[in-house]
């Protein structure tokens, strides 16, 4: 025992070192993407714990304070609200709708486009022709639809959003996933006696992981984006809800007034949608080089 | 090329009749009744009987969706409950801003984005292209609304030089419809325009491999020269592709827009009949936004067998075989 814990600590450190060297060589956008996404990720969690202010809280002297006041780093809004705390909460408004938006659509999207390419050749082009008319419906117009019968709100956005997204993600599984059936190792597993089913799940899905990890990421990215327009045009997010979009929708009356406020919000929008598709792009260069010059967005 | 442009033609009309019952899906699936979402909860019984028989909602369903789907293609689609306008007419009269906002868009980002891309391709080595690589990831990141708030915050409250929305029609006063649509064309084109940069840089790149760009530099010609006569035309092919994929999120682009700078576009209806909850207007608006992207589809694909004569050969070839 007195021998391995001499050798122990040297062997680590070497892992240690080793590992270090790979991360190091990792490429700098995937860095900064990963410390955007955590960052959004972490404040909007912490949003649920500590606030500077009361969300709620409504203190009309302190209306409109420009930010660098006392207590207020980036200032108030037009009923005296922290504009910090206010944002915090729209992170926490965006993270769910992303998360929820993207994980329905690419679990649906990628099943459909597993089934798809492993019907066979003849039901092929029809179903993949299916997808390709999804394809030329854009998200927002999905959101309308359903906002006049359903009402506005955040269900409207999210349900909107995985509409648009499920053929997206249907498209971008369908080709590598029939490049996969036609390889050695899926015959022999079919030779094997492998059912269909046994095979999609288990030997094709794990090969086309990567993909829909970098799709996600890049989903995450337009999902925010778009519950942001719809929230500002008024179809997404209701009072009292905060969302950046709605937070802008406020702040426009006021561009003249308080051109300030329209700023962090927007800051907020790009600094999350950058990381997101800086860690999309990332990760589509380490986990899968040959797909790193064709993206489909 | 009458081959292929009858064949993008009957795939357009096809896709069309799926957009329609799409639409006409979900709007007759999805949520509650029609009639108790326009007249509310506490309508009369009375009420939603007349109603229900003016907007012919106890015919079955497939005559309601041929009724709607005749009153689009003729020009009958009633009016308006809320406001009384006629839907078609107001449809149709709000098109030209909007047309005038995508085209605007696309005459803008697609030069820009092919000069932008090569430019960025030829400095692939030094910091020039890097510093474009980098302006078009944040200029995805921007949202359009967003970019067109602080274009009226510099431009017209700051500096003054250009009116904050106002749209003035092309055909009453050239420069001054011309200048009302430079914010909000501008504000469109961000997006749109880093994209197809990001993808042109990705394919000269690619194009500059190609052997027909050694065999013109084994000629004499620089890299650049090389590039801007060989390159660009084989790099513009992938471009058309791509701003193809791209239309719907401009058209989508243009619905933001125009309720940044009050337009008295498409997308301005379609928000305020949304926030009215008026289905028949949405629903057409649905289907005319969706044909409007459709049909430039069709144009594109046209546009491809100018660009590329294997695509018009090819076509040609299937037919004499």
């Amino acid at each position: 025992m007195p021998d391995d814990s001499a050798i122990q600590p040297d062997a680590s450190l070497a892992d240690l070192k080793r590992v270090f060297r790979a991360v190091v060589r990792l490429p700098f956008p995937l860095f900064l993407g990963a410390f955007l996404v955590l960052s959004f990720v972490f404040i909007a969690l912490l949003s649920f714990f500590w606030t500077p202010y009361d969300p709620a809280a409504i203190n009309v002297p302190d209306r409109l304070l420009p930010p660098g006041s006392d207590n207020y780093i980036f200032g108030t809004d037009r009923l005296g609200r922290d504009v910090v705390t206010q944002l915090m909460l729209g992170a926490r408004n965006s993270l769910y709708v992303s998360v929820l938006s993207t994980t329905v659509a690419v679990t649906i999207g990628a099943l459909f486009g597993l089934f798809v390419a492993g019907t066979g050749p003849r039901w092929q082009g029809p179903l993949s022709r299916i997808a390709d008319v999804g394809l030329s419906l854009p998200g927002i117009l999905v959101a309308f639809v359903l906002a006049t019968k359903l009402g506005p709100g955040n269900t409207t956005a999210t349900l909107a959003i995985i509409v648009w997204f499920i053929p997206v993600a249907a498209r971008v599984t369908i080709g590598p996933a029939t490049q996969v059936l036609a390889l050695d190792y899926v015959e022999a597993a079919f030779a094997y006696g492998r059912s269909r089913r046994f095979v999609l799940m288990n030997h094709v899905l794990p090969n086309i992981g990567p993909l829909l990890i970098v799709l996600a990421s890049v989903m995450f990215a337009a999902a925010i984006l778009i519950e942001a327009a719809l929230s500002f045009l008024g179809v997404g997010v209701q009072p009292p809800t905060s969302s950046w979009g709605r937070f802008l929708n406020e702040a426009q009356p006021l561009l003249e007034a308080a051109p300030y406020l329209m700023f962090f919000p927007g800051i907020a929008i790009v600094l999350t949608v950058l990381g997101f598709n800086l860690l999309g792009d990332g990760l589509r260069t380490i986990l899968d080089p040959q797909q790193a010059r064709t993206g489909i967005f | 090329m009458l081959r292929l442009i009858s064949r993008s033609f009957f795939s357009f009309v096809i896709a069309a009749f799926m957009g329609s019952l799409v639409v006409f899906a979900m709007t007759h699936f999805l949520g509650g009744d029609v009639v108790t979402v326009m007249l509310g909860k506490e309508a009369g019984p009375g009420d939603v009987t007349a109603m229900r028989e003016e907007l012919g909602l106890n015919l079955p369903l497939y005559q309601q969706y041929f009724n709607w789907l005749g009153g689009v293609v003729t020009g009958d689609l009633g009016t308006s409950y809320a406001l009384g306008y006629d839907i078609f007419d107001q449809i149709a009269t709000r098109f030209g801003p909007t047309f005038m906002l995508t085209f605007g868009a696309l005459l803008v980002s697609l030069p820009l984005s092919l000069a932008l891309g090569t430019y960025s391709a030829v400095n692939v080595k030094n910091w020039r292209g890097s510093f474009v690589d980098v302006s078009t990831q944040v200029g995805i990141a921007i949202p359009s609304f967003w970019a067109g708030l602080l274009l009226v915050l510099f431009f017209s409250v700051r500096l003054g030089i250009l009116p904050t929305g106002r749209y003035v029609p092309f055909f009453e006063d050239p420069v001054a419809s011309i200048r009302s649509v430079i914010l909000p064309i501008t504000a469109l084109s961000l997006g749109i325009t880093s994209i197809l940069t990001r993808y042109v840089r990705t394919a000269m790149i690619d194009v500059m491999s190609g052997d027909f760009i050694t065999a013109a530099m084994a000629k004499g010609r620089t890299l650049r020269g090389a590039a801007l006569t060989h390159g660009v035309r084989n790099a513009s092919i992938p471009l058309v592709t791509v701003a193809t994929l791209q239309l719907g999120q401009l058209v989508a682009g243009a619905v933001v827009i125009e309720n940044v700078f009050v337009i008295p576009g498409i997308g301005r209806l379609l928000v305020v009949s949304t926030l009215r909850r008026e289905v028949v207007v949405v629903q057409s608006l649905a289907l005319v936004i969706m044909l409007m992207i459709l049909g430039m589809n069709f144009l594109m694909d046209i546009a491809y067998g100018f660009l590329d004569p294997r695509i018009r050969d090819k076509q040609e070839a299937q037919r004499l075989a």
